[in-house]
């Protein structure tokens, strides 16, 4: 049905999705990219420190794009990121 | 009179022609003399008898040609009177009902292209009709009786698209005991109607009325449903066509529940398109409740999975039923089918096109299906009518009408047809809910001409509907309030009106489907200017493709409501269950003859064939014809250039014939026009049913495709001295035999050049696409090669006729 979609859905703001606390350890990371490759969301990128190890660990571009796939801890060969669901607060 | 023999099976036989001029009451009558035409036939070659008649369609009229035909031994028949795409099977029916074999017959059409289109020159169109007569009479008399092929029906039909009249159609063809493919390209069937809160003029709930039947659809033994599926490719002809259908991946089995629990744990959402965006789905997800088939679907665009990478699994942990499956694949899947069903639908008019509405900056003004959505209890806001900028329920309403339809300036010339009574009706829901309401309609006309129309208007002007005569030239918003300013002019009143209103509902029309042009393809169907399909015959043969086994049903058409969308459906259904029930259809007998002593093998003609239904044997070095593969276009006859293949009844002596009929006298003040049957000829009849007018000087000769025009015969006419040619068919892309017409092009650019080349004057030649509801294009065609013929000096046309008789002696 080609109907141009242009609106903000009315239901948009009722629709709770989960939010994501993403939690780096820097120092375990060895700079191999893969979450931030891989990330479906594009929610992470290449940071300008140096850890540790000499490499440039991940930071977090946009924490509220994440949707929780934890598709980073699983490619991560260094157990280096995880994340978990927001402990609720008031009005969610 | 010299009586020529002609040799048949029987032996020699004499050629004896009956001619009978039809007065068509005052319609030939009145601008030709036909008491005249008729004398003058009697004059022609194997003419033994000739008269004129009031009607001779009428019993009458067909009866004293059965008598004249076994009385005095006729054996060949020509009737003029009107075009034969109207009467010619009449015609032929009456000859074989009295043992003439129906290719022994011919028409002359001295109303559509004659009387109509000269209604007040009575000597002219009296000459013209004369060499119409001529014409047909020098064909006649080369006519060969001919045996038509059967071909057997393949008892299934194919039916595009599932909207209401897709699933009436399929579910009717189904019950009459057919196998029924019903392929639609949505994951749902359902249509526009699913979309639809209430019906007029009865305001039955449109989901609750169609939901049963999409689920017979999908019950029914006989109907194979294949939903979020395209068809991308159909070869053959009536009776036989094999089609191949996409099936893309839903990546959710049949073991789906439609449970939902995928739905809550999917992390990825977007605006749902079944809602027009007012709501919002995740990339699982099932369009809406009532869905046929309930699998659900994964919207791969969207799914974190797209790249091919699992990166996400919630949906799949969440499956009870292990239903979901990414590793699915598209599939193409073959069958064939007899006839088939065209019921596409039609896209919706987007009123961002009209800035002056500022539909997609206000978010206040919203469109008529956007209303639908949010009226319905099932929709983004539970029946509750609210602006999209606060979600309050609005006091003041406006609804603009012919919004992209009925303007030459912006969107569509024609009458959408529905939204009128769409207003009215939810006008109504708004009054039935929400009493208080003020509701204005802004419109040009109030079309209520259907049954129960009219009493639904009253209604919604008693309840205090407002109607305003006067579309709003501009829609200002308050910035403040969100509210909307319609400023226009009240046309009754000749006053000028601001009105403020809470909320604007634009009524949208309906257009051609965007890939309406594939489809168009795939079948070789034609259409309108509107863009809509054409049908057959626009009064007799409602429902029927011009191409044979496939009919219309629903918008595809033309914009129609429900109920006339389902009775469509039901008549296609009937019709291709016509032909079903037969189990065999007659083919025209214009397949092409050929002479192998001629054939050089050079396979020019199996690489022109749009159905490639010639082979070039290499071995026998002959070429072999699959007679019901073919179409009839007859260009494989006008590629030969050694004169191995012809057209049956329409061969190269009958075309030259006609040509040296026409160019006998005055040659040099005519213009030979060879019309496709299809589209030009079809366009020069519209322009007699419309009573365009046009010089008298051009005598169109008939062929099935532009692509039989062979460039001997433009030769010809030149060589005889024909002040000019016009050769006309079908746009490029709209021809009925496929992509024959691209030939037609390349031919008439070839003998351009070859013009260029001897010092002619090119534009003695003109190629014209038009297409059948195109008059006044084939008329003013006409208008302008009349100013070249009186521009053209007689040397030219002696240099012509010299070019031409040496290239056509030499060949």
């Amino acid at each position: 049905m080609p109907v141009r979609l242009w609106r903000t859905p009315l239901d948009a703001e009722k629709v709770k999705l989960p939010k994501a606390e993403i939690h780096i350890f820097k120092d375990q990371c060895k700079g191999c990219g893969f979450c931030i490759q891989f990330c479906p969301k594009k929610v992470l990128e290449e940071s300008e420190e140096i850890n540790a190890g000499g490499v440039h660990p991940p930071k977090i571009i946009d924490e509220s794009k994440c949707v929780i796939c934890s598709f980073c801890t699983s490619v991560c060969p260094d157990f280096a990121i995880f994340v978990v669901e927001k402990p609720c607060k008031k009005g969610c | 009179m010299e009586k020529e023999k002609v040799e048949s099976k029987e032996g020699i036989e004499e050629i004896r022609i009956g001619v009978y001029v039809c007065h068509c009451g005052l319609n030939i009558a009145g601008s030709v003399d036909c008491e005249e035409v008729a004398k003058f036939a009697a004059t022609l070659p194997h003419v033994v008898l000739a008269q004129d008649n009031r009607y001779s369609c009428s019993d009458q009229g067909q009866e004293l040609i059965k008598k004249d035909i076994k009385e005095h031994k006729l054996n060949r028949v020509v009737v003029a009177s009107c075009s034969p795409r109207l009467h010619e099977p009449t015609f032929r029916k009456a000859c074989e009902d009295a043992g003439l074999n129906k290719y022994l017959f011919e028409m002359a059409n001295i109303r559509e292209q004659c009387s109509w289109v000269h209604l007040y020159d009575r000597k002219a169109a009296t000459e013209k009709a004369k060499d119409l007569v001529k014409m047909a009479v020098a064909k006649t008399a080369l006519l060969q009786p001919a045996e038509e092929n059967e071909v057997p029906i393949i008892r299934k039909a194919l039916v595009i698209g599932g909207g209401v009249a897709g699933i009436q159609a399929a579910l009717d063809l189904a019950d009459t005991g057919y196998k029924v493919y019903l392929v639609e390209k949505e994951p749902s069937i359902g249509g526009r109607m699913a979309q639809i809160d209430k019906t007029f003029p009865t305001m039955d709930c449109s989901i609750c009325i169609l939901a049963p039947k999409m689920s017979d659809v999908g019950h029914h033994p006989s109907i194979e449903l294949l939903a979020n599926s395209e068809v991308v490719d159909v070869k053959g002809y009536i009776g036989n066509f094999h089609v191949k259908v996409l099936k893309k991946p839903r990546y959710v089995t049949k073991d789906c529940s439609a449970c939902g629990e995928c739905v809550k744990v999917c992390p990825v959402i977007a605006p749902n398109e079944f809602d027009a965006g007012l709501a919002i789905r995740h990339a699982i997800y099932t369009p809406f409740a009532q869905a046929v088939p309930s699998t659900y679907i994964i919207d791969m665009n969207m799914c974190l999975n797209k790249d091919g990478v699992m990166v996400c699994d919630k949906c799949i942990k969440a499956c009870d039923r292990e239903a979901i499956n990414f590793e699915m694949k598209p599939e193409t899947i073959e069958f064939d089918v007899g006839t088939l069903i065209v019921a596409t639908g039609a896209d919706i008019f987007d009123p961002s096109a009209l800035p002056n509405y500022g539909y997609g900056k206000y978010p206040n003004v919203i469109t008529s299906l956007e209303f639908e959505r949010l009226i319905n209890a099932g929709g983004p806001s539970g029946g509750h009518l609210i602006r999209p900028s606060d979600m309050q329920i609005p006091n003041r309403v406006a609804f603009v009408q012919c919004v992209g339809s009925r303007s030459d300036k912006s969107g569509k010339l024609y009458c959408s047809n529905v939204c009128c009574m769409n207003t009215i009706k939810d006008s109504l829901l708004i009054k039935e809910h929400w009493p208080e309401t003020e509701i204005y309609v802004f419109y040009v006309d109030i079309r209520a001409y259907g049954k129960g129309f009219e009493d639904l208007y009253k209604r919604a002007r008693k309840e205090g509907v407002v109607f305003i005569r006067g579309l709003p030239a501009e829609i200002i918003e308050d910035k403040k309030t969100r509210n909307l300013w319609l400023i226009g002019e009240n046309t009754l009143q000749k006053e000028l009106y601001k009105m403020n209103v809470d909320m604007a509902i634009l009524s949208v029309g309906l257009e051609p489907r965007k890939d309406s042009e594939i489809m168009q393809r795939l079948l070789t169907l034609s259409r309108t200017q509107d863009g809509f399909f054409m049908e057959a015959h626009p009064k007799l043969r409602p429902v029927d493709a011009a191409t044979g086994g496939i009919f219309f049903a629903g918008c595809a058409e033309a914009p129609k409501d429900i109920k006339d969308s389902v009775t469509q459906a039901s008549a296609a259904a009937a019709r291709a269950g016509i032909l079903m029930a037969k189990g065999k259809v007659t083919v025209e007998a214009v397949t092409p003859i050929s002479y192998p002593e001629n054939c050089k093998a050079c396979g020019l003609c199996t690489k022109v064939c749009p159905y490639n239904a010639i082979t070039l044997n290499k071995e026998l070095k002959r070429i072999e014809i699959v007679e019901a593969a073919c179409g009839g276009c007859g260009t494989c006859a006008a590629e030969c250039p050694f004169g191995a293949l012809t057209q049956n009844h329409f061969t190269d002596e009958q075309i030259i014939a006609q040509i040296d009929a026409v160019t006998e006298y005055d040659a040099d003040k005519k213009i030979v026009a060879f019309c496709c049957n299809w589209c030009a000829y079809a366009g020069a009849d519209f322009a007699g049913v419309s009573r365009m007018q046009y010089p008298p000087n051009v005598r169109i000769i008939r062929t099935m495709c532009s692509g039989r025009v062979a460039p001997g015969f433009i030769e010809r006419a030149f060589a005889r001295g024909a002040a000019a040619v016009l050769v006309a068919g079908c746009h490029p892309g709209d021809c009925h035999y496929i992509n024959a017409n691209y030939h037609t092009q390349k031919r008439v650019e070839r003998f351009w050049k070859k013009m260029e080349q001897q010092g002619l004057n090119k534009e003695r030649l003109q190629l014209l696409w038009a297409s059948a509801a195109e008059g006044e294009r084939f008329a003013s065609k006409i208008r302008e090669m009349q100013e070249i013929v009186e521009k053209i000096a007689s040397e030219e046309i002696e240099t012509g006729k010299k070019v031409f008789e040496k290239i056509e002696g030499g060949s």
